[in-house]
Formats: C-alpha cells, structure tokens, sequence
C-alpha cells in the first residue's frame, strides 16, 4: 500500500509519520506515537473507549482515519495532565471512586471534557446524554455521573 | 469490634487509580516486547468438522511468516481449561476434552490453526491462505436434541452427549416427603440466558521462551499459580520454569478463571522461538472465549398455608456448549444456591450437563447462584401470589438467621436478612406501592424483591490457601507482596489498608508488589469472591508477624516491654507515656544499619487456609415501568442493601453493587447471546448486536450498606463482587410480574417476551 509522510499535532506537539491511506488515527496515536492511553474495545465505533478529540471535538479514533485530522489539533488522554498536575475531571474521577478496571476511563473523561466545554453546568441528565455513547462494563455509570458532576463544579469555579 | 480505625473503611483511591486516569495505566495491548511477532488464530467456520487435511505451505511462504501451528504442532494432550480441578476435594466430576488446536471443529470458533507473523495484517493474511479440507459433519445445536439417540456426538466418551449426570452431592432430608406435606407446590421451567462477560479489554496474551530456557506468559489471569500449572502439564515443562506476570486487567468477572488463548501463544512462541503477543478482536473475543452456561432448569418448591416452605427440588439440563470447562462447578453452585438460601428441611437436585455445537461457556459473575438464585426467587413470588401472601412476608417467614448453615453448608456467624430486608421495604415504600394503582395509560407499574446470599470462596469443596508477604523498608513504609489480580474490584488497595490498619502505618506507605509468580507467594487466585476475606487474613497474620519484629527493636530502644507500645501513623508510641516515640523508619533502617550486629529486614509471611465461608448478603428492591403496547420494560429505581461485614473501601464496594445493577439490567433486558439456528455462527457478534447498558439505560440506584462485620473476616469484611448481581435479576423479574403478571421464563426478558407473555 502506498505510504507517505503526513503531519500531525497531538497534544501540542507536531509529528511527522509515514501513514498509509487506511491507517485509523487510534492506530497512529497507539501504533506510531507510543500514546497507548486511547485504548480500543470494539474496534467498530460502539462503545466510545478510543474517544480522543480533534479541534476539541469529540470522535472516535477506531473509525476515523489518521489521514482526515493532518494538521488538526488533536488532543487525548496524554495531553490532558500537565506533568504532575491533573486536570479536574482526572482528580474527580480519581476521588470519587469513578474507575474500576480503567478501560474505559481515557475516552469517557475526554467525552466528558467536551462536553463541559460545551455546557459547563449540567444537569445530571444532561451528563447521562452526554454520556452515553461511552459503554463501561464495570461501574454501573453512577459514580462515573458523580465524578463529572464534581468536575463541572470545579471548573466553573476557576480550577483546571 | 470496638477499636477505631484509622484506614479501614476510608474511601480511599483505589490501587493506580492515577495511572488510569492518566492513560499510563498499561494493559497487555498497550504493551510490546523487543522482536515480538503478532499471532491470529484461524477459527472454525463450522460448528461441526472433521479436518481431513490441513496446507499450510502457502502461509509460511508469506513474507514476514515466522511460524504455523496445526493441532499436529500442539502436545498430544487433554485439558480442562478450567483450573478447578486442580483445588477441587472431589474433582471426579470434572472432565478434560479440549487440546491446544483440535483436529475436530465443534462449534463456530473452534481453533484449528494459529499463524506468527511480523505484524497482525500479516497474520491476517496468512491465515487466509491456509487451506483445510474439512468433512462437514451434521451439528446440533439444543441440548434437548443433543440427549436423543441418533444425535451427531461431539466427543467419543460421551454418550448422547452426556458429559455427566449427577445429583446435588450434600442435599438434605427427603424431598418427596417434603412436597407431600406440603398444601401448594409451584413448578416452572426455565431457560437462562447465555451472557457473555464482555470485559471491555478484549482478552490479549504474550508469551516468550527466554534464553534462560525459561518461559514467560503475559496474561491477565485470575489464577495465574493454577494456569501456570495448567500450561505447565500441557507443555510437558516444571513449574519453577514459568514465570507467570499479570498486568493490568480490563475486566474479568470470572472471564481469567479460565485459561483461554494462553496455549495457543505458548505453542506458537515455542515453535517460532520468538515472543508472541495475540490479541483477540471484540468479534474474537464475543464468539471464541466463553459466555455464562444457559440452563434449562425446572425448579419446583412446597409450601405449607402459612408460608413455610418445605421442599425444593430442582432438575436441570446444562445447555454447556461444546467443551466441559465449568459444567459441574457451576452447576453445583447454581444447586447450592437454590437449595440454601431459604430454611427448608426437604431438599434435593439432579443435572445433566449435555454436549451440543454451540460456544462453550464457563464461569461468569454469579457462577451459577445467580442463575439458581433468580429461579428460586421468581418461585417464591409465584407462591407468594398462590397463597395470597406478600412476597416480603413470605420471605421474613423463610429467612435464615446467624447459626442456620449457609448455602455451603457451613454455619452462619452473623445473618441478618430480616433487618435488611424492612429496612429496604421501610426506605423504598414497599407496602404502598405493592398496594397502589399501577396504570397510567399503556404503562404498568410494579415493584419487587430478590434476596441472595453469595461467598466468601469456596470452603470447604476447593483447597483455599492463601500467602502474603510483608516487608519493611528504611524509611519505615513496606512492600507487600501478594499475587492478586486487581480486577476492577480493588483488592490491592483494600488489602494495602489491611495491611496499613494493622501494622499502624498510612495507606500510602504501603507498596504492594504483585501480578509475577516469581517475586509472590502462592495463592490460588481470584475467584468465587474469596480475595478479601481470605488474602485479607493472610495478609493481616503476615503483618502481625512483622509487627511483632517491630515492636522488639522498638522496645529496646524505648526501655519498653514491647506489649507496652502501639504503633500509630508511622511511629511506635510507649502506650503509657506518649511522648516516649520513635518513627517506624527509625527503627527499620536501625535493624538493617546496625554496626553493632543483630541485622534484620523486618518481615513476616502470613498465611490463611479459612475454616468458615461468610455470606455476603444481598436485598435488592426494583421499580419498573412496562408498556402493554410495546413490551417495553423500564427500570425505574433499584435499592439495594447490602451486608458485606465491613467495607474495606465503602467507595469501591459500593462500585461493585453498582456495576452490577448495570451488569443485571443487560442479563434481564439487553444482552442476548444469539447463534444462528442453521449454522451456529454467532449473531450478537459485536458491541452494536450484544447490547451491554449504556448511561441511558440505567435507573435511579440507591446502595445501602448494611455493616455486619464477620468475627472471622479481616476486619469484619466479607466477600462481595462475585455475588453481587444475583438479588438484582431477580428483583426485576418480579418487578415485572407485579406488573403485568408475565412471569419471566426465558431470559432475556425482551419486549417480544413480555408481548408473548401478555397474550
């Protein structure tokens, strides 16, 4: 298959990799750059696990070719902490019991974060909704709906 | 117990709650070793084969193939993939029939080859030019069809596809006599449902013979001394020369209590010389690793006017699939839930576990109680409605208490179903809502109970032993060494504060290395919810030991008896002069730095064999909304109370209930393990056709702990996670049957179901 060199920016860093026309942007993030935090679960855009999220968007990383986000900026669980400074949905799902085998962790907090983006005070509905393209198998969600719940609390009150 | 507690029962994060969080967490996919090759299994595309020849030439031609495996490449070997036979006291009843690769396909998914290659697209190609003649041979595919003469046999020692018959082994007084004294008797068929665990990593396996002649296996199980021993009689190869590392699991719920590719990446390691890692795709994963048994199981239950029961008896048909794995053990499970969670003087129960050309099974979150629990409970409200009675009385009729034997027979220490079943009635407004109207237009509404009792392993029918090791450093924190296998569940971080609480020191001083045969002590591994309670003990007795170490060289230094000290946050405290102090560091790196002699690393193994088995007690009260139009059921509340002694970490106890409230609404509403009927290939083959519940699918939920502690657990705790889904199915069931009479037979109870049912 024919290669060729494209760029990326994940994370706020700028990479250049040799892709080819079919390579999925989970396969680059995980294969390429070493950035194994976006995990794959279905492999087939079901359960929200590979959820990274481009020009802070939302999307699935299984489904999404690497090809369609050259020079976007994209943004995944790696990119998220800021050396030993946690953003707040981590600190929150950390606290509040939210992670259990942590499969699913990585794209449900980076849903969540575009989310809070989009409606920094929400409903525990409206956090349900927003949640619900992210299947975990372990917790049951609701101490997943607390975790995003205090986030949004400490966020719209200045934290990171 | 009256001590306060500085650690236990804090809601502390759980054990690299941080790593996931960050994405740093690394689980098996995540991970690649130097020269590492990429494995694919090829799966049988029917459910019923002979292979009469198998070319593997084309493949290995294929640039980047390193190695082929055929069932020719594979030890002539039988196993049981299930690892209880090797712990089991009576293990007769359990059979081996499976090798590494077969030369006879028994059902969709079976392996019959096995490719190495540089990458998996590789692999994937490879497996495609690989070329089997196969002798399609007639397939069955329901167990009732399976039992009669002329019936295609699937494995040559089984008559008619019987792989064992047999009764419940400690059944009790006398059955027949029971249902004659009793006034009415309610007899049911069912058929459970065949679940599939659906752990979210998709089950991964790396394996590498070393230099050192030693081989390494990468694999999350529960039980990695007992696999390893599997794979060490399979391969002809001693213990001592397998080094069996966990890493981070993504789900298990007894998934790991099998060994599942694990042979196939040894065998292909082996032969390519290479390290291998396969990983299964979730379609892989869904149709070649097992799902839950489906019984079809007719349960039958007397009763006296007044609501005493006085006997049960239950005849099931093990619907195992194609290979044995967990039939007996499951099913002896199932029995013992059925049997013994009531006061019943009269009981008795036979199964027959049958062979057919469906997708073996194995054990999943419950282990059979679920299944025996949720028939017993749905018979109960059916007597319930026969006798006139509330269900909740019925149950405060029947209930056992503290001294009655628990479903494994062995006496209770505390039991206190009767609190917490009016406690959750009190709290839900049982008797007002079984009383209301429950109509509004097309919608019904209904409310019902389940109670269960689960355990705390699997005294006295498995050997329990359990190994933990404690160790100081000189700063005063310690290691603690176990090998468990940190599920989701939290047993790291609850057994760190075990440990903590009982050696005086802060949760974060305590290291636990565990996860590698090599650097841990024996122990038999997760299952049947043993690890808190069991390893708890052991681990409490390894830090007691060192304790004991610690408080001598403390008491020399602090002109002290050493029964005359107590250690609190890290330092050792003269109980009658506080002031005299010296911190836990101090007297640590004294022992290893001491230029007058007398050296000693502070340590102390412990040890636990359990004599008792506490049951985790569960009462469980659901909500629910039916359309009579639709079928369509809703959940609208789930209550749930729980004894689990005492909560290590109520935050993560708490998580285990509420995941498997999440986990029952798929079992009762959702998840539907379906095969095509003329081929036997699974249909429900990903995330989009087997529905695991999604945010928008959960009920309100309410966790109530009711803490008993259990003289005998590690600070009173109990076991929990196993058992916890079993009071949710059926709480939902009768929710549904309060609602609109359909009592649920056939799980999943899907709209077409309730429809069906309505008629």
């Amino acid at each position: 298959m024919k290669k060729e060199i494209a760029s990326f920016k994940v994370n706020d860093r700028a990479h250049e990799v040799l892709i080819t026309p079919n390579m999925t942007l989970s396969e680059l993030l995980r294969e390429h750059l070493g950035l194994t935090g976006t995990k794959n679960a279905c492999g087939a855009g079901e359960c929200g696990s590979c959820t990274v999220l481009v020009d802070g968007k939302p999307i699935l990383s299984c489904s999404t070719l690497a090809i369609a986000v050259q020079d976007k900026e994209i943004l995944c669980i790696e990119g998220l902490s800021r050396g030993p400074e946690l953003h707040s949905l981590q600190e929150a799902f950390i606290d509040a019991g939210a992670i259990q085998c942590g499969f699913c962790t990585p794209g449900m907090i980076m849903t969540a974060k575009a989310m809070l983006e989009g409606n920094p005070n929400p409903t525990r509905d409206q956090v349900k909704e927003g949640l619900g393209g992210n299947i975990c198998r372990c917790t049951g969600y609701v101490k997943i709906i607390d975790a995003v719940m205090g986030a949004a609390d400490t966020l719209s009150k200045g934290g990171k | 117990m009256t001590e306060k507690l500085s650690v236990v029962g804090k809601r502390v994060p759980r054990w690299r709650a941080h790593d996931k969080a960050t994405g740093t967490a690394k689980f098996l996919a995540d991970t690649k070793l130097p020269g590492m090759l990429e494995g694919k299994i090829l799966f049988s595309p029917h459910a019923h084969a002979k292979i009469l020849k198998i070319d593997t030439s084309k493949a290995e031609k294929l640039p980047g193939v390193e190695a082929v495996i055929t069932w020719e490449d594979v030890p002539n070997k039988l196993f049981n993939p299930n690892k209880l036979d090797l712990i089991l006291v009576h293990p007769e009843l359990e059979f081996k029939d499976t090798y590494v690769l077969s030369e006879k396909a028994r059902f969709v998914g079976d392996r019959i080859a096995a490719v190495a290659a540089v990458d998996a697209a590789t692999a994937q190609e490879a497996l495609e030019l690989i070329e089997v003649e196969y002798e399609v041979l007639p397939a069955v595919f329901d167990p009732m069809e399976a039992m009669k003469p002329g019936a295609p046999k699937l494995h040559d020692f089984a008559e008619n596809n019987i792989s064992v018959h047999f009764d419940f082994p400690v059944a009790w007084g006398d059955a027949e006599a029971g249902f004659q004294e009793a006034d009415i008797v309610v007899e049911e068929t069912f058929r459970t449902a065949k679940n599939h665990i659906c752990q979210f990593e998709p089950c991964t396996c790396m394996a590498d013979f070393g230099a050192d002649g030693r081989l390494r296996i990468w694999s999350p199980s529960q039980h990695a001394f007992l696999h390893r021993r599997k794979i060490a009689e399979i391969f002809d190869m001693p213990e001592g020369m397998i080094q069996w590392i966990t890493p981070h699991v993504g789900g298990a719920f007894g998934k790991y209590g099998s060994l599942s590719i694990e042979p196939v990446c040894v065998a292909l390691a082996k032969k390519a010389g290479r390290p291998i890692k396969l990983e299964l795709s979730r379609e892989e994963d869904l149709f070649a690793t097992e799902p839950r048994q489906r019984y079809v199981s007719t349960g039958k239950i007397g009763l006296k006017k007044d609501g005493t029961i006085t006997a049960l008896q239950e005849k099931i048909i093990v619907d195992g699939g194609a290979y044995y794995t967990h039939n007996f053990s499951t099913t002896a499970v199932n029995m013992g839930g059925f049997l013994g969670l009531y006061r019943c003087p009269n009981v008795a129960a036979e199964a027959t576990c049958v062979y057919s050309n469906v997708h073996p099974t194995g054990g999943v979150r419950g282990y059979g109680n679920h299944e025996g629990t949720c028939m017993l409970e749905q018979l109960v409200d059916k007597a319930a409605d026969k006798l006139g009675m509330d269900p909740l009385d019925l149950r405060l009729k029947n209930a056992k208490k503290a001294g009655d034997p628990s479903s494994t027979g062995i006496p209770m220490e505390t039991c206190s179903f009767e609190e917490m079943i009016k406690l959750g009635a009190e709290k839900i407004g049982w008797k007002e809502k079984r009383a209301r109207k429950k109509e509004d237009g097309p919608k019904r509404y209904g409310i019902g109970i389940g109670i269960a009792m689960d355990v705390s392993g699997a005294q006295p029918f498995n050997i329990q032993h359990r190994n933990a090791f404690i160790k100081f450093n000189e700063d005063g924190s310690v290691n603690l060494l176990l090998n468990a296998a940190d599920l989701g569940q939290n047993i790291i971080g609850a057994m760190a504060q075990i440990a903590a609480e009982t050696l005086g020191l802060n949760y974060e001083d305590i290291h636990v290395v565990t996860g590698d045969t090599d650097s841990t002590l024996y122990d038999i591994g997760q299952h049947a919810s043993g690890g808190c309670y069991q390893i708890g003990n052991a681990v409490i007795n390894a830090a007691e030991k060192a304790k004991k170490q610690l408080l001598e060289r403390a008491a020399k230094k602090l002109e002290a008896a050493p029964e005359d000290l107590e250690v609190r946050e890290g330092h050792v405290y003269v109980i009658s002069d506080p002031e005299k102090t010296i911190s836990v560091g101090d007297v640590s790196r004294e022992a290893m730095y001491n230029f007058e002699g007398e050296h000693l690393n502070i340590s102390g193994q412990g040890s636990f064999s359990p004599v008792q088995n506490p049951p985790p007690l569960s009462a469980v009260f659901t909500e629910v909304e039916v359309d009579i139009e639709t079928g369509e059921v809703k959940v609208l509340k789930i209550l749930y109370v729980a004894d689990p002694g005492r909560a290590i970490n109520p935050a993560t106890v708490e998580g285990q209930l509420e995941g498997a409230i999440a986990q029952s609404l798929g079992y009762v509403l959702t998840e539907e393990y379906v095969s095509n009927r003329e081929t036997g290939a699974l249909e429900s083959d990903n995330l989009n056709t087997y529905k695991v519940p999604s945010t928008l699918d959960m009920p309100e939920t309410e966790v109530v702990l009711y803490e008993e502690p259990v003289p005998s657990g590690p600070f009173g705790a109990k076991g929990i996670a196993q058992g916890a889904m079993i009071a949710v199915t059926p709480s939902i069931a009768n929710a549904i049957y309060d609602a609109v009479g359909v009592f649920v037979t056939d799980m999943p109870a899907t709209a077409e179901r309730i429809l069906e049912g309505l008629k």
